[in-house]
């Protein structure tokens, strides 16, 4: 009778736990549904094209081709190559990333012409992306292990329904203090909005043009930055993007950079 | 019908219709009031600069492309030795923290986060100068700072070269139309805390945004310290010289019935309130008060002489229509020649104040008689004790009239030979020097980093990417590197010192490569990697353009005047004609810049405003009194007072500043008025056939009394103006009641003595 009453008190708080889960367990539950969503894609490679806006609309142009591999390992982050086209002066210029999830990344840097590698330790997660509205911090910012979560409700974006979801960074060095986004019912990020370290809104990114991959994961091609206090703007575009080419593992240790800059 | 008929006439009929003209007159009152909300917050030094002023739009300029100038800084000093020891670096590092959540910043840079690089081989460590507080020892303490005064980016910038003092810099971008009360209410919140957390550590705020609030802050102070008090001042002064408690509260209601509406005005034109605002209700309120009291006091002479309260009023009206018409006019003309001016907040203190007089004229010859009509007046009967003395007066100059004019004479010419030795100067530094708080924090950070003030220089290459280009970087270092020969140059940093210490370390920190790569690939890939590598907020974006193709140098100036400011800015000017062709830049840029040329600006045109006004105002009281002697003559008492007045300055300093000039032009419509309502009534005895000594006499007993009480209250009025905290209400206050005394005394002795003079050559 004891063990019976005691089997039946623990059935009870699991079962009443799954079914008043709470706003915090939710959001969790959504970010981590909605990253791996993206998982799966094994490699990847791009072009990808920067536009950055200043208020008065002058455009400036920067293009980059990229690699990334995917990490199966639940605690760490992907790898990524990206080289540099545009501006001419840096093109050849390599760099190397080992992200790491909530600690600084491993980077590697390949100067052409300098002709060495260099490793860069730095905490520049929260930096600026060649001087975008972009940080090294947003494009990885679907990771849900990256944040606490919370999901406030569910609101109408752009005529969808969408979770609206808060994220805090675990980050020490994050440029942020908060995030507000949208996500929608195919579990695609479609707006976020970023709080800096004073609490006031800094920036909206804007999830567009999305494509569904190898029939199985949506990627948005477009991220569209609009910065609220300087009132810059950023487009990034990825185009050609092709998702499990079979890039060879061993093109992501420094000991390739070399070798791919030529 | 004659001139004198007419008024009489509308006085009558406005005593007649004494409550619509009431009611129309309290609407006009009180709708132009109401605009009183929207009375502008003081927009800083930036309400001192007119919108198109060169030096000014090369401001905007520099903003478009790097965001605000604007800083606010924390200053750090230890009560005892220098900033290298545990608890001092502790609390910059929190500082520095907390610093970010400062409402509109946009970058924090101090000490502690100053990204500082190390070389391992081919490992580049960009990292935060000082990150870790806890295991800090003596010896770490004493490598700090070592390191820290080698750096030619952190010494001067944010540490001093004796290392006792360091800055955390807040650089702002607070929206248009925005004040910096935010900021500057959390960094004194701040500033309370840690000082109270760290007693041996002297924490304090300044910065070109603490420079701009002071404007806000002493505009409040000013009026919160001197309007209550000099409110008093008025109301006794008024009872003593009317002694009467009627007419005195006459005089109350048309002078805040002038100044309410005058203030209501400003609101509606979108004025701001800027320091020099304050001292418009001051003004308003001398006038109004002075036409009040040259109309009461003769109605009341009447009063006591036996003639009844109408009638009484009705004649002083007569008699003071003109004058009291004149004295608005003249006194709005003198003042409008602020206009020619270049400092808004100047030009919008003297329209309210024409905008005053305008209203104490209209309430004067309105409410004022119908006011009288209806308050009970008492009178005693007796002529004053003032009156019998002045008719002594006119005697005695009757007969030492020649005397008067000898030594005036002789006095003025002493006093001219005096001025020469002024020149106009001024220091913008200075303007706050009489608010104790803000002094504390110039003396230490002038003392330590040469001045608080920054200003810049953009060079253009005029071409996308060009600033990596190895030319371009040599010419920006030399132009940089000569900057640092100039005595009004403390230091200077460009891009060119992030690429020689970058080539230093990409090149295991040998010391030999602290040089620029003649390699332009080389220097954009430098570029770009030290981009990727700096965290949130220490980007570059405050230094180059997006595209690369424009970069700043940032100046740490010395103390200078407006003098050396003008000839370090064409000294500058003539280096870059020299050898910068084929770039494109402004030259320096900055406040230090600006303010000089702005006041040089400004006291050109206050001198074309003062040569307007006086040509306007000797026209007018020629062609009112229609007397072409008389006219001329006038022009000795308004001109003698200022001679006489920068004379006397000349012996306590050599330096006359704009606010020194703007005094002229405040104080000559009121000096004028003095000798318009004296000529006036010496017209009137000249047509009443007296003779040269009962003319003076009657002058005297008309308008000595007035004269005198208007000239008292004027004088108070700007003597209060010395207790302000703004330099410029201060000197000006000064000059003014200067100005007020020395004219009362020519009006009293040397104009009826010229006066006496010019009749006997032109009758006998």
């Amino acid at each position: 009778m004891y063990k019976f009453l005691l089997i039946l008190f623990f059935v009870i708080s699991v079962n009443t736990n799954l079914l008043s889960e709470d706003n915090f367990e939710k959001g969790l539950r959504i970010a981590k549904e909605s990253y791996e969503s993206t998982r799966g894609y094994i490699d990847s490679e791009s072009d990808q094209l920067m536009i950055l806006v200043d208020p008065k609309g002058n455009e400036v142009i920067r293009e980059i081709s990229g690699k990334t591999l995917e990490n199966d390992d639940p605690n760490d982050g992907d790898k990524s190559i990206i080289f540099f086209n545009k501006p001419k002066d840096v093109e050849g210029t390599v760099m190397l990333s080992h992200t790491h999830v909530n600690d600084d990344d491993d980077q590697w840097l390949y100067l052409p012409a300098l002709g060495r590698v260099k490793r860069i330790s730095s905490s520049n997660k929260s930096g600026s992306f060649m001087g975008s509205e972009i940080a090294f911090e947003d494009f990885s910012g679907n990771d849900y292990r990256k944040y606490e979560w919370e999901f406030i409700g569910e609101e109408e974006y752009e005529g969808e329904t969408c979770y609206k979801l808060v994220s805090i960074p675990k980050y020490k060095n994050s440029g942020y203090t908060k995030r507000i986004g949208f996500t929608d019912k195919l579990l695609r990020p479609r707006m976020i909005e970023y709080f800096d370290r004073k609490g006031e809104l800094l920036k909206t990114l804007y999830f567009e043009d999305y494509q569904l991959y190898n029939d199985k994961i949506w990627n948005a091609d477009t991220f569209r930055v609009v910065n609220h206090q300087n009132k810059n703007k950023t487009i990034y575009k990825w185009v050609n993007r092709e998702l499990n080419v079979g890039i060879n593992k061993k093109d992501f240790e420094k000991s390739s950079l070399l070798r791919l800059a030529d | 019908m004659n001139f004198e008929a007419i008024i009489e006439k509308y006085t009558v009929s406005i005593l007649d219709h004494r409550i619509k003209t009431l009611i129309a007159i309290l609407l006009l009152v009180l709708v132009a009031t109401a605009g009183a909300r929207f009375l502008e917050a003081p927009s800083g030094y930036r309400g001192f600069v007119e919108s198109g002023q060169p030096n000014y739009q090369d401001i905007l300029n520099l903003e478009e492309k790097y965001g605000m100038i604007d800083t606010l800084s924390f200053v750090i000093k230890p009560n005892n030795g220098d900033i290298f020891q545990k608890d001092v670096i502790q609390l910059i590092h929190e500082l520095t923290e907390v610093s970010w959540q400062t409402p509109f910043s946009s970058r924090v840079s101090s000490l502690t986060n100053f990204q500082y690089t190390t070389v391992d081989g081919d490992d580049i460590n960009i990292s935060d100068f000082i990150s870790d507080t806890d295991l800090m020892d003596e010896n770490s303490l004493q490598e700090l700072k070592s390191l820290a005064l080698q750096e030619r980016t952190i010494v001067n910038f944010i540490l001093s070269e004796s290392a006792r003092v360091s800055f955390v810099n807040i650089s702002l971008d607070v929206p248009e139309d925005t004040g910096f009360e935010d900021p500057i209410e959390f960094a004194n919140e701040q500033k309370a805390y840690f000082n109270s957390k760290y007693p041996d550590v002297f924490v304090t705020v300044a910065g070109s945004a603490m420079y701009s609030n002071n404007f806000q802050t002493t505009a409040r102070s000013d009026a919160t310290s001197m309007y209550p008090g000099f409110l008093a001042l008025i109301i006794i002064l008024s009872y003593i010289l009317l002694r009467s408690i009627t007419a005195s509260a006459i005089s109350l209601i048309v002078i805040f019935l002038s100044i309410l509406p005058s203030m209501g005005m400003a609101g509606w034109l979108g004025f701001e309130a800027q320091p020099p605002l304050i001292i418009a209700p001051i003004l308003i309120l001398t006038i109004a008060l002075a036409h009040a009291i040259h109309i009461l006091s003769i109605a009341l002479t009447n009063m006591n002489e036996g003639m009844d309260k109408k009638k009484s009023i009705v004649e002083s009206m007569k008699i003071n229509f003109t004058p009291v018409f004149l004295t608005s006019f003249t006194t709005a003309v003198g003042v409008a020649g602020v206009n020619f001016g270049k400092i808004p907040a100047f030009s919008e203190m003297a329209n309210t104040v024409v905008i005053g007089s305008t209203f104490s004229f209209i309430l004067s010859v309105t409410i004022l008689p119908i006011i009288f009509m209806l308050m009970p007046i008492k009178t005693d009967g007796k002529s004053s004790v003032v009156l019998n003395a002045l008719s002594k007066l006119g005697d005695l100059i009757y007969k030492f009239k020649l005397y008067i004019i000898t030594f005036i004479g002789l006095a003025s010419l002493l006093l001219i030979n005096l001025i020469p030795n002024l020149y106009f100067d001024d220091d913008f530094d200075s303007y706050f020097d009489r608010v104790d708080d803000w002094v504390e924090v110039k003396n230490i950070v002038n003392d330590e980093f040469g001045s608080s003030f920054f200003i810049f220089a953009n060079l253009s290459s005029e071409e996308t990417d060009g600033i990596t280009s190895p030319e371009y970087l040599k010419k920006i270092d030399e132009f940089a590197r000569w900057l640092e020969t100039q005595d009004e140059v403390v230091t200077v940093t460009t891009v060119s010192d992030i690429i020689k210490t970058l080539n230093k370390n990409m090149n295991g920190g040998n010391n030999e490569f602290y040089s620029i790569p003649d390699n332009k690939p080389l220097n954009a890939q430098y570029l770009l990697m030290y981009e990727f590598s700096v965290p949130y907020g220490m980007d570059l974006k405050n230094q180059m353009t997006a595209d690369k193709s424009e970069s700043r140098l940032l100046i740490r100036l010395n103390m200078a005047t407006s003098k050396e400011s003008i000839e370090f800015n064409e000294r500058t000017d003539e280096w870059i004609r020299n050898n910068l062709q084929g770039y494109q830049t402004d030259g320096v840029v900055g406040i230090p810049i600006m303010m000089p040329y702005v006041y040089q600006e400004n006291t050109n045109g206050l001198m074309r405003g003062l040569l307007f006004s006086f040509s306007f105002i000797v026209i007018v009281i020629g062609i009112t009194l229609r007397s072409l002697k008389l006219g001329l003559i006038s022009i000795v008492p308004n001109v003698v007072p200022f001679i006489l007045s920068y004379g006397i300055l000349a012996i306590f300093t050599n330096i006359v500043t704009f606010s020194h000039t703007l005094s002229i032009l405040v104080s000559l419509g009121l000096v004028v008025d003095a000798t318009i309502h004296f000529l006036s009534k010496y017209k009137k005895a000249e047509s009443l056939n007296l003779n040269a000594s009962d003319a003076i006499q009657y002058c005297f007993k008309y308008v000595g009394f007035p004269i005198i009480v208007a000239s008292i209250c004027l004088f108070s009025g700007f003597a209060f103006l010395l207790q302000s905290s703004f330099q410029t209400n201060f000197i000006l206050g000064g000059m003014c009641a200067l100005i007020i005394l020395i004219a009362l005394i020519i009006d009293l002795f040397l104009l009826p003595a010229l006066l006496l003079i010019f009749r006997r050559k032109n009758v006998v």
